[in-house]
């Protein structure tokens, strides 16, 4: 039998992400979506292709998923961010119940059952709570969002930040600095806003245990440890926590395939064309 | 001014006939202007709407009238107008809708112009409401005399006896009813006063009967919606609430829902569905809809799902099924204020019999059995905060005492566009009717 390969497209605010897989992943590839970025997600999709050495049409079946998931004209099937992600780390942490994604631009509680995502809350509405919050405060601090999470855990005495609002923080920052405090204590301290936030709105959920964190905000150690503080017990982290929707989406995509190929329906497909994603119309 | 871009489908003719019956009742609430009739600012599910008809007063409903201008999404050069007012962004935005409008008006001395469909005429009077409902039924009218100082306000106290679950309310109920109707009295006194008129008591008696009956007829109507497939869902119960929060004692009110009921009996007769394939039946539990988004239950739709019930706007109950007999109570003051009192305690006893329960809380759970639904959908409208508060706390309860069921909250404003993003309401459903069907495939 021929093997098979799914790919799963993330595109989310910030980042896309595409990966490819048979039994296991065979490429992976994150690159920037950004203002320019965003109709180039084909380029990305064409970088992971190279990686694993496939021609498109060898691709059994693409599902897209993320912000930017609606005309990604080279996907067969669009699926929510919600399920992609509870596919994905149903897959990579079994015993996970809840799931908390920090993305670019969102942030998303989900709760899991037997894989599936069963409930969820979102913010989609304030950049409080996501990436966007630290990129604008790191901004403001002169510092690379990439060290921010290292520095934090330098504080000696963490200062509280008392608006979550992300333009009235970074006006805050910018005072802290003013009064000389130093760096790593207003990081540490940022951290714990947002965690704050976060923990706020995840917890409508009624947490349960395991809680893995997915997004880029889970690549932020002070982040992380600022959230494990909110919710009194470790978190768990995927191995590259951007990758946890794509996975999920290659893996519905695999899930799609294998339901139809039992049932004996025809497969639901699109005429595919690896062009450039025109996102809203 | 910009008209709203999508025009909403509709699963009932009646429900798309709606549209132009407000504009008719807009119309003729200016042509009364024009013609010197006595006009009334009211709100809606004010209890008193046979004394204000029989005492031949004009209202114009202000609520509605905010709604309208949402819907047309043009409300925002009056939320804008009312800032300029220094009036916060964070109130009721019906109410600040309408101060704009109000204070550009007033300062005008004509409508401001393109005023959606002609404009809120300016009033006679302004009749508050001064129950529990929300603060801006007392205190819209009084910023609004800022503008109108000559018109005069009258203030209704509407009463009801809050939830207790170890108490009946019986024991204090006829005090109650005293109370509201010495306030009733005091409004035909008012309205005596300034119109120079009588009340026909015979009259208002008539339209007592009237608006029983139709209560009746309204909620046998609504009940219909339980069949599977649900010839009509909430999207159109946003039009049909029209005739009951705002023609309420009148005949064209009486005959919209005969016409609706016999079209849903033909609907169902015929199996006919809001949409062809139904797959999710779910619940409006609460809040007031985005006026100018109300496509989004179109959007609903396309996924397969239905509402065949909500709570919002269905503010009657079968007159028949109260513990009193409304009929043997010929006072016609009295016989509103039992209405108006039965109307409000109606879940009470259900809810004490469910250890945890409250009374919001027992009739999402009725109407979750008697409609066999799926999931429940509410939303929280920022300005609202009346709705807001509560919301949250019972679909907890809900949770709690009942079942876990699949929940959905949506964030906007009823008028106030600027809070809504279309994309992320539309990810938010998308991802709401994957974890129905997580669900559902869980339980097959």
């Amino acid at each position: 039998m021929k093997s098979q390969y799914f790919a799963g497209v993330d595109i989310g605010s910030t980042m896309t992400k595409v990966v490819i897989m048979n039994l296991a992943m065979l490429a992976s590839v994150i690159g920037p979506t950004g203002p320019e970025h965003r109709k180039l997600a084909n380029k990305v999709m064409e970088e992971a292709l190279a990686q694993a050495n496939l021609p498109f049409d060898g691709i059994t079946y693409v599902v897209a998923t993320g912000y930017g998931r609606i005309n990604v004209p080279f996907a067969d099937k669009q699926i929510t961010e919600i399920s992609c992600h509870a596919r994905g780390v149903s897959y990579l942490l079994p015993e996970a119940r809840t799931v908390i994604d920090i993305g670019g631009q969102d942030c998303k509680g989900i709760k899991l059952d037997n894989g599936r995502a069963v409930d969820f809350v979102m913010n989609d509405k304030c950049a409080a709570g996501t990436g966007r919050f630290l990129e604008v405060t790191a901004e403001g601090l002169g510092v690379k969002l990439e060290d921010m999470g290292r520095l934090s855990l330098e504080a000696k005495s963490k200062v509280e930040i008392g608006s979550t609002c992300t333009v009235f923080a970074a006006q805050e920052v910018v005072a802290r600095l003013s009064e000389g405090v130093p760096l790593p204590d207003i990081i540490a301290g940022l951290h714990d806003a947002i965690a704050a936030r976060i923990y706020s709105m995840v917890r409508r959920l009624a947490i349960e245990r395991e809680v893995a964190l997915t997004g880029g905000g889970a690549k932020n150690i002070g982040l992380v440890k600022a959230l494990e503080a909110k919710l009194g017990f470790p978190v768990l982290l995927p191995p590259e926590p951007l990758l946890t929707g794509a996975i999920g989406a290659a893996l519905l995509g695999k899930d799609i395939v294998k339901q139809a190929a039992e049932s004996g329906t025809p497969l639901p497909k699109r005429e595919r064309r690896l062009q450039e994603a025109t996102l809203f119309t | 001014m910009t008209e709203e871009k999508k025009k909403r489908r509709t699963a009932t003719e009646a429900a798309a006939k709606i549209g132009p019956m407000v504009k008719a009742m807009i119309a003729s609430v200016l042509q009364a202007r024009d013609e010197g009739k006595p006009i009334a600012y009211t709100f809606i599910c004010c209890c008193y709407d046979e004394i204000i008809r029989a005492m031949d007063i004009v209202p114009h409903w202000v609520e509605n009238y905010a709604g309208i201008c949402g819907a047309k999404r043009d409300a925002q050069r009056f939320l804008e107008r009312a800032e300029s007012e220094s009036f916060s962004r964070s109130l009721c935005t019906y109410a600040l809708c309408g101060l704009g409008f109000d204070a550009w008006r007033e300062g005008l001395g004509e409508m401001p112009p393109d005023a959606p469909w002609g404009g809120q005429a300016r009033p006679d009077m302004m009749l508050g409401s001064g129950q529990i409902l929300c603060d801006p039924r007392n205190k819209w009218y009084q910023a609004a005399q800022q503008y109108m100082p000559d018109v005069p306000v009258y203030n209704v106290g509407l009463p009801w006896p809050p939830y207790e679950n170890d108490y009946d309310y019986r024991e204090v109920q006829d005090y109650y009813v005293e109370y509201i109707v010495e306030e009733l009295k005091g409004l035909v006194a008012f309205l005596e006063k300034h119109t120079g008129k009588k009340m026909d008591w015979n009259r208002l008696s008539e339209l007592v009967d009237l608006t029983d009956r139709t209560w009746n007829l309204i909620w046998e109507t609504y009940e219909l919606r339980r069949a599977v497939p649900c010839p009509m869902g909430t999207g159109d119960a946003m039009n049909t609430m029209v005739p009951i929060v705002f023609m309420m004692a009148t005949q064209q009110a009486y005959d919209f829902f005969k016409e609706l009921n016999e079209e849903l009996r033909h609907k169902i007769a015929n199996k006919e569905g809001e949409i062809p394939d139904e797959k999710y039946r779910l619940i409006w539990g609460g809040g007031l809809p985005s006026w100018f988004a109300l496509t989004d239950f179109n959007y609903f739709n396309s996924k397969g799902a239905v509402f065949p019930v909500e709570t919002t706007y269905r503010m009657v109950e079968a007159v028949y099924n109260f513990d009193v007999d409304l009929s043997k109570i010929s006072d016609p003051l009295e016989h509103i204020a039992w209405r108006w009192l039965k109307y409000w305690t109606y879940w009470y006893d259900k809810a004490r019999k469910r250890p945890g329960s409250h009374p919001d809380v027992e009739r999402l759970i009725q109407y979750i059995e008697d409609y066999k639904i799926d999931g429940v959908v509410m939303h929280e409208a920022f300005s609202c905060r009346t709705w807001h508060v509560g919301l949250i706390w019972q679909l907890n309860r809900l949770k709690k005492i009942y079942r876990d069921i699949p929940s959905l909250i949506l964030e906007s404003d009823i008028v106030d566009i600027s809070s809504y993003n279309e994309a992320d309401t539309r990810a938010r459903i998308d991802a709401f009717i994957d974890t129905l069907e997580a669900v559902k495939s869980k339980e097959r």
